[in-house]
């Protein structure tokens, strides 16, 4: 028998935001143990959660990007469980109110359009981090304890480990073109829970799900979908059943085990926090929030097929970069997007690449990659002199024309000046002139020899055209 | 008459005058503390030295011309549940044993921004749960009045040392009525504020929607002084805090005129249950302020026979996750039994760090959360403190202020109540609708009975009606007499 | 309604607390009385009423500011029953 996969998912985000969601603690990466540390998120008696204000304007944005409904009146509710890394016991989330509800994220899958709908996206606080390698027992780090996230829970939507990569890439792209995280997976700052389950092709039951753990990459969700679809399968062929439980992915042994089953489900206790009040997102903070939501990854990708001309990959690849795409679309104003999109796709990716910054921290700006591709459209600089200015666009704050004066590659076009030096070629390289007389090709090697007479600064078009025209005289 | 007999007014206008120093008076107040300590025990921790630090510094201050507090270099004795950085905050639990908060609550804060002086934390009932404080990890306190009886509870020590002459003013805290119940009990003036008019922050939390702040003292005046300087808006820690209207003012606005003021007597507030004693002496006071022009009529607050039980689920429902945090791993008492797992350390550290009631609680509040159960508990007790918010809002619409029992007895003898905790309950009837409701209740005593235990009255007002509350407590308290009561000991 | 002692049992568990020694017993006990109390509520009716968010008051925020005024030797050290390696230490605890 065939199976359909079905997946959903529960993504978890880290806000960027620059202090903790219930206090005034910092919330960056990599600081020393418990230094980004107060009484309210190391949970002290008496000590008491204020919201940042951030955290729910970055969490209504996501919504509004993905199509939800956003709830203008929400709260937040506890979910109460002991673990030594939640200090309170419970962590501040929230339950029947979520802040963003029912929206839905569009993504490609090998150039098929596919959805996903999301169920919620609330707002709550990171719990610490245990160190297990310091000591001998384990060592309770409160530094994320208070960091933002936003938890995104999908419906069953998706069909294969393919789709459920794709939806992720598209959330992140999402994330990062709303400027509210990092998106820096090596920091942990996406992380995903996945729920399986499998049914015999065409049926439209759902099947008894298994939730996975600690899947900490894309690709590891990837590696997780396929074996538990696999594994589902082999236990349903060979008679089993599928039991509801909560299953632990292991990233480096590739297989999954056991983590809670069905009976020893939790009791989270969820109900309202009693700490904080609730929150309005009045007309004027919404609008302000949509009008910070810029074109989306997928409207741009697909403008960029139809529009501009481009292929699949090349508009995946601006448009999977806000900045980039940001770039090409204030360039294509001004000059023909193709030409704008080679430079980003080429040399500047490659800049980028090599240097390892990202484009908002260079000062290369649409205007001046607009210069360049006029100067070389213009005839006044060649491409290649092109590929040696852009380093500086990226560096200085010179315009493009005074960097091509500095470094002396103007291209020159002017007929009487290039004419002497055509004439000057000729007449020096008699072996040339003979072997020309004797009906062999010779341009080539007189182009080349006049860039090399002119400082590579001669305009080769009207080289050869100037070379054809001594030759001919002969 | 001696420093520690006078009230804080009095006092204040004494320091002002430079007629004494907050030294002398401080060792006068610790001097009074030393000869009848050990018959009320009122105190967990004396704070002696740096108390006479503290008002080193006032004098200092005074000298030096600078403009005082009314408050400064005035002794207040803070509930054990209300962090003091560095100094033990226990909330009388073993739990809390050994804990010195890192942090001051806001109030300690606002209170050194006076310049009081702190004489130490007072005894209460554990985590604020219980009604007598004989449920204290470190011992009962007695009641001044009569050292064999309870002094109320939860702020039993607060009121009991102000009562005895220790204090003439103290910090408690009141979730059901943990201030007004030993106040009455005690025969000192207490004020349950306004829902979010006293920063939380900083005051253990027993159940956070209830729990509130507030002044004891020997008079209105007092009270109205203490509440001037503790109220607040605090949006940088507590989101629940309020701007008040009367911030910082109500000593100055007093007024004793309740002529034409409007003075509702819930009729099932004096029924079965309440002792004769009690009700005269409320009806009595009723009396009282009819002969000083005031209104006073029945009125009917029905859904008072479902206080109780809205009381017990909600409180005991937020303190069972309030709570959850004392789990030995970070502060407080840890098992030196668990071995190397971490839920026997979870288990054992709090088995062994919390009292019985404390479970009690915790117990019923995990109950009333848990899966299967949350809708007939704790969602419907929600939904019915909604109705009893309605109910007292409809009741204002009517009159300015209602007067009840404060508790259906007067102080009773220590280890009466202990073995059933349902009588125990049955004693917070009162008071237990003004936290549900948010509303302000003043406290004061209006007599007393054949054991010359005192008998306390409760003021309700409508939200922010604290200036009209102390207002009407200010006319009784002038008519009557009734005021500064120091007991004997 | 009563509530068995197995129920008993799966709240202490839940709240972390021991049901296995003799003062729980006692402590089962009160909780009938305490549940047979509160049950009182069910015979009131409240009609369609609810309080899913109370919005009496509404909106109380924190900026996005960062302050920064504790360390880890003054917050954490000083209360931790078990200080090692810069925090507090438990038993190991497997995931």
């Amino acid at each position: 028998m065939k199976y359909q996969p079905v997946i959903g998912l529960e993504v978890h985000a880290e806000l960027s935001t620059k202090s903790k969601i219930y206090c005034s603690c910092s919330t960056a990466f990599g600081a020393p143990i418990n230094t980004h540390t107060c009484p309210v998120c190391t949970g002290m008696p008496g000590a008491l959660p204020v919201l940042n204000k951030q955290v729910v304007h970055y969490a209504a944005k996501m919504g509004l990007a993905t199509g939800c409904t956003i709830n203008r009146l929400c709260k937040a509710d506890r979910k109460n469980y002991f673990y030594p890394d939640l200090p309170k016991a419970y962590q501040i989330s929230q339950f029947d109110v979520p802040i963003c509800e029912n929206g839905e994220v569009f993504f490609y899958v090998d150039g098929e359009k596919k959805s996903c709908r999301l169920e919620r996206i609330h707002f709550e606080e990171d719990a610490g981090k245990l160190l297990h390698d310091e000591i001998d027992g384990t060592v309770v780090d409160f530094n994320r304890c208070g960091v933002p996230l936003i938890e995104m829970v999908t419906k069953p939507d998706l069909h294969s480990s393919a789709e459920a990569k794709e939806f992720l890439e598209m959330i992140k792209t999402t994330l990062s073109y709303l400027d509210i995280c990092d998106c820096k997976m090596e920091e942990g700052s996406i992380r995903c829970d996945v729920n399986v389950s499998i049914r015999p092709e065409g049926s439209e039951e759902l099947g008894t799900r298994v939730e996975m753990k600690n899947i900490n990459t894309f690709s590891g969700a990837v590696r997780a979908i396929d074996y538990e679809v696999a594994r589902q399968i082999e236990v349903v062929e060979n008679g089993g059943e599928i039991q509801q439980e909560t299953r632990r992915w292991d990233d480096v042994k590739l297989k999954n085990t056991v983590m809670r089953t069905k009976e020893d489900a939790q009791d989270y206790r969820y109900f309202p926090d009693p700490d904080l009040i609730a929150v309005e997102i009045d007309d004027e903070w919404m609008h302000k929030i949509e009008s910070e939501i810029p074109e989306l990854p997928i409207a741009r990708y697909e403008r960029y097929l139809n529009e501009y001309g481009m292929t699949a990959m090349e508009a995946r690849q601006i448009s999977d970069s806000f900045a980039k795409a940001e770039l090409l679309d204030a360039a294509a104003k001004q000059v023909k997007p193709k030409a704008a999109a080679n430079w980003i796709l080429s040399d500047i990716s490659k800049y980028l690449n090599d240097k390892g910054v990202d484009l908002p921290d260079t000062k290369l700006t649409a205007d001046k990659l607009v210069d360049l591709v006029k100067l070389i459209e213009a005839g006044t600089i060649s491409g290649a002199a092109g590929k040696k200015v852009l380093p500086a666009m990226f560096e200085t704050d010179e315009t493009v024309e005074a960097i091509v004066e500095r470094m002396g590659l103007k291209q020159v076009s002017d007929e009487g000046a290039i004419l002497a030096i055509v004439q000057e070629v000729i007449a020096k390289n008699e072996k040339a002139v003979a072997d020309f007389k004797a009906g062999k090709n010779v341009t080539g090697f007189l182009v080349g020899q006049c860039m090399k007479a002119s400082k590579g600064q001669g305009n080769p078009k009207v080289i050869n055209k100037l070379i054809a025209q001594e030759l001919a005289k002969l | 008459m001696a420093l520690y007999e006078k009230t804080a007014a009095e006092l204040s206008e004494l320091l002002a005058n430079k007629e004494i120093s907050a030294v002398e008076l401080a060792k006068d107040v610790f001097a009074r503390t030393a000869a009848v300590e050990d018959k009320v025990q009122g105190y967990v921790t004396l704070t002696e030295e740096a108390a006479l630090q503290q008002a080193e510094a006032v004098d200092k201050k005074r000298a030096a011309g600078e403009e005082l507090s009314a408050l400064a270099g005035i002794p207040v004795a803070i509930k054990d549940n209300i962090c003091t950085k560095g100094t033990l905050t226990t909330c009388a639990s073993k739990m809390l044993y050994n804990f010195k908060p890192p942090y001051n609550a806001t109030v300690m804060d606002k209170l050194a921004a006076h310049d009081v002086v702190v004489t130490g934390k007072a005894n209460m009932d554990e985590f604020a749960m219980g009604s007598s404080c004989e449920n204290s990890a470190a011992h009962p306190t007695h009641n001044p009045h009569g050292l064999t009886r309870v002094p109320g509870g939860s702020s039993g020590g607060s009121a009991a040392v102000v009562a005895a002459g220790e204090a003439p003013l103290a910090l408690g805290s009141d979730t059901g009525g943990s201030i007004r119940q030993p106040a009455s009990f005690c025969g000192v003036v207490g004020l349950k504020p306004t829902y979010g008019a006293v920063s939380r922050y900083g005051l253990v939390a027993f159940a956070s929607s209830l729990d509130q702040i507030g002044p004891f003292g020997r008079s209105i005046e007092d009270v109205a002084m203490l509440l001037d300087a503790i109220t607040g808006h605090d949006p940088l820690h507590d989101s629940t805090s309020v701007k008040t209207p009367f911030e910082g003012s109500v000593r100055a606005n007093l007024n004793a005129d309740v002529k034409g003021m409007k003075i509702g007597l819930p009729k099932e507030y004096f029924g079965a249950g309440i002792s004769d004693e009690v009700r005269e002496s409320v009806l009595a006071a009723a009396e009282t302020y009819k002969s000083l022009g005031a209104e006073v009529f029945e009125i009917s607050l029905p859904l008072v026979e479902y206080a109780l039980p809205v009381y017990y689920i909600l409180s005991s429902a937020e303190a069972s996750s309030n709570l959850a945090r004392f789990d030995g791993v970070k502060y407080g008492y840890r098992t030196p039994n668990a071995g190397d797992d971490v839920i026997a350390l979870y288990v054992k550290s709090r088995s062994e760090g919390f009292g019985a009631e404390v479970q009690r609680r915790i117990m019923l509040g995990t109950y009333v959360l848990s899966s299967g159960y949350y809708d007939a508990y704790y969602k419907k007790a929600r939904a019915a403190q909604r109705k009893i918010r309605e109910e007292f809002a409809n009741a204002f619409e009517k009159c300015d202020v209602i007067l009840t029992p404060v508790a259906p007895t007067t102080a009773y003898e220590i280890g009466s109540k202990t073995t059933n905790p349902l009588e125990m309950y049955a004693g917070d009837i009162c008071t237990v609708s003004v936290n549900i409701a948010g509303l302000p209740g003043l406290v004061q005593p209006c007599g007393f009975d054949g054991n010359k235990m005192p008998i306390g009255m409760q003021l309700i007002g409508p939200r922010f009606g604290e200036q009209t509350l102390l207002g009407a407590g200010l006319a009784f308290e002038q008519a009557s007499g009734l005021k500064n009561i120091v007991a004997a000991l | 309604m009563a509530i068995s002692r197995k129920e008993i049992e799966h709240i202490a568990s839940l709240a972390r607390l021991d049901s296995t020694g003799g003062i729980f017993d006692r402590l089962a006990d009160d909780m009938q009385d305490i549940v047979g109390m509160v049950d009182k509520l069910a015979e009131l009716d409240l009609g369609d009423i609810t309080d899913v968010i109370n919005t009496e008051r509404k909106n109380a925020f924190h900026e996005d500011v960062v302050i920064q005024e504790y360390t880890p030797d003054e917050l954490i050290e000083p209360n931790a029953p078990d200080f090692q390696a810069g925090g507090v230490a438990v038993p190991r605890v497997v995931e």
